[in-house]
């Protein structure tokens, strides 16, 4: 059976634990690109408080039985951040924490991208962007269909928004009334090649997933309180699917990544990490 | 080894593979209820509106959207259980290859791919919907399973191989009605194979619509004397080697015929694998002859449906006229 995390516990004792999880699942993050010497801490890191809250307060989950068919699903659609879902596996029990040094390496379960016939936790393979949350549709169809309970949660990329293939995933839940799934969007504003709103403009995100039937709210995705409360929301939410735009810093909690598009995938030094261990232990700013 | 049949009768029919498929597939929800069904807005031409009639909350029609309907489909199928997406060839097999490639075949997913206007069976309707490559790009991904049945019979059961069979099946299926030559008796199995016709003298392997053309071209070459074995590769990955060698090595002469680009088609296949193992031995000859009917580098286009296999050489005549110079010796 699937339990959350002490989901019993008063809120400000709850944002206080997750913030302090946020913490360590950024230092495995850095940590583990280093060892591997590959891989993308910047969206990894952006995502790191919202991959937080889901998997140690939201998601219904059971690390002994990864396949438990009632289960909440998540997908990440934006795979190449997979270090920030392999350390919350890790640290959430689906598999042993010194398995994160194995990241990218030969024979390892932990893939460049995420492989869900390879590892504990993983419900969809992705890493081609926008077909993660194409699958996460079948996933709430199938919900629904079988009229189980479970939700499932896709987080997005917002360069992702750019693949043509969101919205026509985007129209489907509107048809379906997929009140069961829950979208993401890590709202950095950077993407491989730069900016996103000069890459491809994809704003306005609200008043878009709005016009396509979606419930969506705009959030600090750095701001726990806000993450909880409205992952809370969602969680509770009937009638439409729900978007969460969550603003966020893409290498947050690291000052030499932050905002910066080199350190899309790039690994740190022994330097660098460090600083980057230095810094965050030393907090969000 | 393939059954053979004693006496091939060609009836004409109103139903063509599309349609069989599909009316398998009701029959097939009755005893199944498990599976489900992704169409992509031509249910009224696949005829998977038939199941959408019978199981409407078993029926998920996606809209114009073939990349978002495959990727969905992987959802559903991604804790194990059966979907049919259905489609036309071209839009399901090149649009959405990446998905059946990376989110299906990768994760061997219980989808099955009913594909309709396979080659040039859609003539009429233009290169835009003739799917011509669809089994180069099927049967190059890893664990995807290729079926080309050619009659309403054949159709059906590809419907009950695909969902017997554990992970991605892709079948192809044509828009026009044509023949029907099997019966309820015959039976199909992923990796069999039919051997239509007898004969000692040359090979004639095809699949789908051009296996009725490969009979044609059989009786036609049968009138000079000369005897065509005829089979009908209806599983077109994996194939059936065995009959392939047990008739190669009788006839000592190959030709296969598609309705697909010559290149990376069965005959490409077909041809590597006699390479490595023909067995030259017990043949008793130094050379096998081998020779490959399908679209050369080239499109098809619109017109009437015999006139464009005729002009791309895959038709009853063209086949036989390939038989006599490979049997003669002369290059092409």
């Amino acid at each position: 059976m699937g339990t959350t995390v002490g989901t019993e516990a008063k809120l400000d004792e709850r944002i206080a634990f997750l913030k302090k999880q946020a913490q360590q699942v950024r230092l495995h993050i850095v940590k583990m690109i280093h060892k591997a010497q590959s891989g993308h801490p910047g969206g990894s890191l952006s995502a790191a408080d919202i991959m937080t809250a889901l998997y140690f307060d939201i998601l219904n989950v059971d690390p002994k039985n990864p396949r438990w068919p009632d289960r909440d699903r998540f997908v990440l659609s934006k795979g190449h951040a997979c270090p920030v879902w392999y350390v919350c596996l890790a640290l959430r029990g689906f598999f042993p924490i010194e398995e994160l040094d194995t990241l990218r390496q030969f024979e390892s379960r932990l893939q460049g991208h995420p492989v869900s016939t390879k590892t504990p936790g993983v419900d969809a393979t992705t890493g081609s962007l926008g077909i993660g949350f194409a699958q996460s549709i079948g996933m709430a169809l199938e919900g629904k269909w079988l009229k189980k309970s479970y939700k499932v949660y896709a987080l997005l990329g917002d360069g992702e928004m750019q693949e043509g293939v969101v919205w026509e995933a985007a129209a489907s839940a509107n048809k379906y009334k997929l009140d069961n799934l829950v979208a993401i969007i890590d709202n950095n504003n950077l993407q491989n090649d730069g900016y996103t709103d000069r890459i491809m403009p994809i704003e306005p995100l609200d008043k878009k997933f709005e016009a396509f039937g979606w419930t969506t709210r705009r959030i600090d995705g750095h701001n726990m309180e806000q993450i909880l409360t409205t992952l809370r929301e969602a969680k509770a939410h009937r009638g439409t699917p729900f978007c969460i735009i969550a603003q966020t810093v893409k290498g947050k909690g690291v000052s030499f990544m932050e905002n910066v598009r080199g350190w899309h995938g790039k690994p740190p030094s022994d330097q660098e990490l460090a600083q980057a261990i230095q810094e965050i232990e030393g907090g969000l700013k | 080894m393939a059954s053979v049949k004693e006496k091939v009768q060609l009836r004409k029919t109103d139903s063509p593979t599309r349609k069989s498929f599909s009316e398998r597939m009701v029959e097939y929800g009755e005893i199944d209820h498990e599976f489900v069904v992704f169409e992509s807005d031509i249910g009224y031409s696949t005829y998977s509106y038939l199941f959408g009639d019978k199981y409407p909350d078993r029926y998920f029609n996606m809209g114009i959207a073939e990349l978002g309907t495959m990727a969905a489909a992987a959802g559903m199928a991604a804790d194990g259980r059966t979907v049919v997406v259905s489609g036309y060839g071209v839009f399901l097999t090149m649009r959405a290859v990446e998905v059946v490639r990376s989110f299906i075949c990768y994760p061997h997913l219980n989808v099955k791919i009913l594909s309709s206007h396979g080659g040039l069976t859609a003539a009429i309707d233009g290169v835009t919907h003739q799917a011509t490559e669809d089994i180069a790009y099927m049967s190059t991904l890893p664990e995807m399973k290729v079926l080309a049945p050619c009659d309403k019979f054949s159709a059906r059961a590809a419907f009950d191989i695909a969902m017997q069979t554990p992970g991605p099946v892709f079948t192809r299926l044509m828009r026009d009605p044509l023949w029907d030559m099997y019966t309820e008796k015959d039976t199909f199995r992923l990796g069999g194979s039919h051997v239509l016709r007898r004969g000692g003298d040359i090979t004639l392997v095809s699949y789908g619509d051009i296996v009725f053309q490969a009979l044609e071209a059989a009786d036609l070459l049968a009138k000079e004397g000369i005897e065509a074995e005829v089979i009908d590769m209806y599983s077109v990955k994996p194939f059936d080697a065995e009959t392939l060698l047990e008739s190669a090595r009788r006839t000592k002469a190959v030709l296969v015929a598609e309705n697909h680009q010559k290149r990376n088609g069965l005959g490409y296949e077909i041809g590597t694998f006699l390479l490595k193992h023909y067995p030259w031995k017990s043949a008793g000859v130094k050379s096998l002859k081998f020779d490959h009917l399908g679209l050369e580098d080239t499109f098809g286009e619109s017109g009437n449906y015999y006139k464009v296999i005729d002009k791309y050489g895959i038709s009853g005549r063209a086949i036989a006229e390939a038989a006599r110079r490979l049997l003669s010796g002369a290059r092409r």
